[in-house]
């Protein structure tokens, strides 16, 4: 006999708020547990004890929830020092008006001993941080071949000058880019093609403690952490760089102001081979943005473009962003992560200022229909030429179990592998971390061991950062490329690369920034496959450079650096 | 795609079962009994002998008023509606479905957005709907509609097992009863997303159109397997014919020019879009995939006109049902 709470059960599963004939598919598909392997595993935990790495976040979770106590940190490789090894930097958060921390709080820059293992060398190097920190970018703005940090924070961000001697200086107040309020991801690029690196800096909602909106249900009233509907999104900035320390908030002449985000991610990449830098920004409850850059001013075409909604037309709680020619046809694509019950998305371009969302039917939409994602990295995990996907995932509410089925707040990492044909979900085979559930935040990618297998460095919310060593790149040839500019910007960003070896002929590019508050290792790993020679590698160069250079008798299983202008790699 | 088949289903789902309540169960529906008068004191005296539990008395009065468009003009609006609860009160008390049911029904008509009437309308048909399912196990314990609802039972508490168990059971007596092997399907789905679930409901699916060929359910859902799959060509094929099964299944044409537009037919897609957009024009989704498939084929001002609706409408569209949203 049918009991009344079970009728009432029964009308739910026939409709109330869910797809109809897609909600009998509300469920997900539960990953088999991991059987581990006899070799080592495609992606390998670097415990805290071998690496030395013993920092940890601390979010300052509160009962009063405030929201950017659950969607940090981001993370960084870099070589902060130039000896050719990537360090790491973490970013903590800190004092601000809603959390005094019990204990002093900072974040960490760990310098690469060369052998797996990291010192931390913060205090020397003066970069804890003095605010709630969220993540970083890292570029070298003034042209002096060392990496600069900019460390967005709530509620005013920092821009550190590397002094090139093991330390930094806060030179925000010269350079004018604290961005006053929630900064979230940033990415230095060249907007203007003057060859120097402006600074994008998402911006999140109009957040502070005395504007933290309750969120909770029950006459208990139980809290959560709100969606981001509650709050009033905000324009993010760019900053362009005059080249003498200094920039101008050109956010509105350019016309990036006019569009008001709740934006998390961002990538610079050029979608229309234009010449000219784009920006795909991933924004939370409102409609992404996609800003084409027209010779210097922007024009925000997400919604016709395809990438700004769902295809239901409801914007997402678009997160984590990244740009790349998955499928080599010369046009970078996009991807943006969303929330449990939104899926992914995987923009497919269609040459003509549109995407379409290739998605549903590659198993990446299935994969993510409960999930809830953040870091995103299209990376060439087994060095066989096609660029693979690796997805860091975590419900931002720690109360999402309490009141969602299927839904957790920690979730598991994936990873897809580009067949050339299609993608392969093969989280499953590729080592016991994919079995691990994480409160995945930012993600970086970098070859911290530089044997050419591009290792991760995932943030986790309010616990120890996971550093996962790359077994499988090995198995396969490469070259690693660092690309310096003269006439255009120093880290190259915006070049275009293709190498033919045998058979195998492929576009990569320099993108600027993707995943989430995180930075990347700026070199390129060119996967080779079986094949044991690169017959050419071209390289052309961002504007105001533009120029093409082409490149023969090239090493390989080995990282060159390739200098704008000099016609030779070393 | 989702919320207007919901109510759809739960509409349909309502109705048949209320409809079940009246007629299977075979509640005596009596013409009532004429009061002597059905002016505003006297409704308002039955008002008060309703909250008094005096329902027997009230009843007769109560029922005659609600029933009398006269009545409606004579009283104000606040009268018509404290006579309608205070009827569908009684009539629950005194086993008279068929009364509640037309008090509920004119406040769903009358007090669409009351708190209170969607609250007893919820509360008293869930009511209607569990006694019928009492007496539907009372008089038919082996019949197949009530091992169906047993099945749906365990489907809504998600013991996917038992449900299709019970389903089959159901096949294993009378292979061709329809509805089944769709409800197979959608259990099969339930139990999660994979290849290997997607292919044994696309069978179930199919089995269902062989005894049903009319099923513009089993249709779509085979549509959507095919879709999310990324068979477009396949998905369609079976939109389509859903589409023309039932042509008041809005959904059809969604997913149709969906399917178009995934498969960059846009041409294609504009048809089946401007026909969705027509029959639910408050759904953003509609706007939106118009608006993209103007686009794709020159109509720009069109897709900037559309996409303005599309945003019109999203403003207005209901938080998700997984949004956590400030109270």
């Amino acid at each position: 006999m049918i009991s009344r709470r079970r009728w009432l059960e029964l009308l739910g599963l026939w409709g109330f708020g869910l797809h109809p004939g897609l909600k009998s598919l509300r469920r997900p598909r539960v990953p088999h547990p991991l059987e581990g392997p006899d070799s080592l595993p495609a992606f390998e935990e670097v415990p805290s004890s071998k690496s030395g790495i013993s920092w940890t976040h601390v979010a300052g979770l509160s009962p009063e929830m405030y929201m950017p106590e659950t969607v940090g940190p981001g993370c960084a490789f870099l070589d902060y020092d130039n000896d050719g090894w990537m360090d790491i930097y973490l970013v903590n958060s800190g004092p601000c008006d809603f959390y005094t921390p019990p204990d002093p709080l900072r974040n960490a820059l760990y310098r690469n001993n060369h052998d797996g293992t990291f010192t931390d060398v913060t205090e020397k190097a003066g970069l804890a941080g003095n605010a709630y920190g969220m993540g970083v970018a890292v570029g070298d703005y003034d042209r002096d071949g060392l990496p600069d940090i900019y460390l967005t924070q709530y509620p005013h961000s920092i821009l550190f000058h590397n002094n090139g001697d093991g330390t930094f200086t806060d030179v925000t107040a010269k350079a004018g880019v604290a961005a006053p309020g929630w900064a979230t991801s940033a990415v230095w690029f060249d907007y203007d093609n003057n060859g120097l690196l402006d600074l994008f800096v998402c911006r999140f909602v109009d957040f502070s403690k005395a504007k933290n909106i309750y969120c909770g249900y029950g006459a208990e009233k139980k809290r959560w952490y709100c969606k981001p509907t509650a709050y009033t999104p905000m324009a993010c900035w760019l900053f362009r760089n005059n080249g003498n320390g200094t920039f101008t908030d050109v956010s509105k002449e350019t016309g990036i102001s006019k569009s008001l985000a709740k934006a998390w991610g961002v990538v610079a990449a050029d979608i229309n081979n234009d010449g000219w830098m784009d920006l795909f920004v991933g924004n939370d409850t409102v409609p992404n943005f996609l800003f084409a850059n027209r010779k210097g001013r922007f024009e925000e075409i997400a919604l016709l473009a395809g990438v700004g909604l769902s295809p239901f037309g409801l914007a997402r709680s678009g997160m984590g962003v990244d740009a790349v020619d998955y499928d080599q046809d010369g046009w970078i694509d996009l991807f943006v992560t969303n929330v449990d019950h939104e899926q992914y998305s995987l923009y497919r371009n269609n040459k003509d200022e549109t995407f379409s969302d290739a998605a549903p039917g590659s198993g990446i939409a299935a994969a993510t229909k409960m999930l809830s994602g953040w870091g995103v990295k299209f990376l060439d995990y087994d060095n066989d030429g096609n660029l693979d996907l690796l997805l860091s995932n975590g419900h931002p509410d720690l109360m999402v179990e309490q009141r969602l089925q299927n839904v957790g707040y920690r979730e598991k990492l994936l990873l897809f592998q580009n067949t050339a044909k299609g993608w392969r979900n093969v989280s499953a085979e590729c080592g016991p971390i994919f079995a691990r559930e994480l409160a995945g935040r930012g993600m970086a990618l970098g070859d911290f061991d530089n044997d050419g297998s591009v290792d991760v460095l995932l943030a986790q919310n309010d616990d120890v950062p996971v550093l996962l060593r790359n077994n499988a790149g090995r198995n396969n040839h490469w070259l690693g490329v660092k690309l310096i500019g003269r006439k255009a910007n120093i880290d190259a960003i915006g070049a275009k690369l293709s190498y033919q070896a045998g058979d195998l002929l492929r576009h990569r590019s320099e993108v600027g920034g993707g995943s989430y508050l995180s930075a990347h290792d700026p070199r390129m790993v060119l996967g080779l496959g079986q094949r044991k020679k690169i017959d050419w590698l071209e390289v052309k160069w961002p504007d105001p450079g533009g120029k093409n250079e082409r490149f023969t008798e090239l090493p390989v299983d080995r990282y060159i650096t390739i200098v704008e202008g000099e016609g030779s790699w070393k | 795609m989702g919320t207007r088949t919901s109510r759809r289903a739960l509409v349909a789902a309502l109705g048949m079962t209320v409809l079940g309540v009246a007629s299977t169960l075979g509640y005596a529906q009596q013409e009532p009994k004429r009061p002597e008068t059905t002016q505003r004191p006297a409704i308002e005296h039955s008002i008060d002998l309703a909250a008094k539990g005096r329902c027997q008395e009230a009843l007769p009065t109560l029922k005659f008023a609600i029933s009398r468009p006269a009545a409606k003009q004579a009283a104000d609006k606040q009268l018509e509606y404290r006579a309608a609860m205070a009827t569908a009160k009684c009539a629950m008390s005194l086993d008279q479905p068929q009364t509640a049911v037309n008090a509920l029904f004119l406040l769903k008509r009358d007090f669409p957005h009351d708190p209170e009437a969607l609250y007893i309308t919820t509360h008293y048909l869930s009511e209607l709907a569990m006694r019928a399912s009492q007496e539907l196990a009372r008089t038919a314990p082996t019949s197949y509609q009530a091992q169906e609802l047993e099945a749906e039972s365990f489907e809504s508490q998600g013991r996917w097992a038992e449900a299709a168990a019970e389903y089959q059971k159901i096949l294993a007596e009378n292979a061709n009863v329809p509805g089944i092997h769709f409800r197979l399907g959608r259990v099969v789905l339930s139990k999660g997303e994979s290849e290997a679930n997607a292919e044994e409901a696309k069978k179930e699916f199919e089995q269902e159109l062989k005894i049903d060929p009319s099923n513009a359910a089993a249709e779509f859902s085979l549509g959507e397997i095919a879709r999310r799959a990324g068979q477009w060509d396949d998905a369609v094929t079976h939109f389509s014919t859903a589409a023309r099964l039932d042509p008041g299944f809005a959904e059809a044409y969604l997913a149709l020019g969906m399917s178009l537009a995934s498969a960059q037919k846009f041409a294609e897609a504009v048809g089946p879009l401007e026909r969705y957009v027509k029959l639910v024009p408050d759904d953003p989704a509609g706007h939106y995939q118009l608006a993209i498939a103007y686009d794709r084929t020159g109509r720009k001002e069109s897709a900037a006109k559309e996409m303005q609706l599309e945003r019109e409408a999203a403003a207005k569209a209901p938080p998700s049902a997984t949004s956590a949203t400030p109270q």
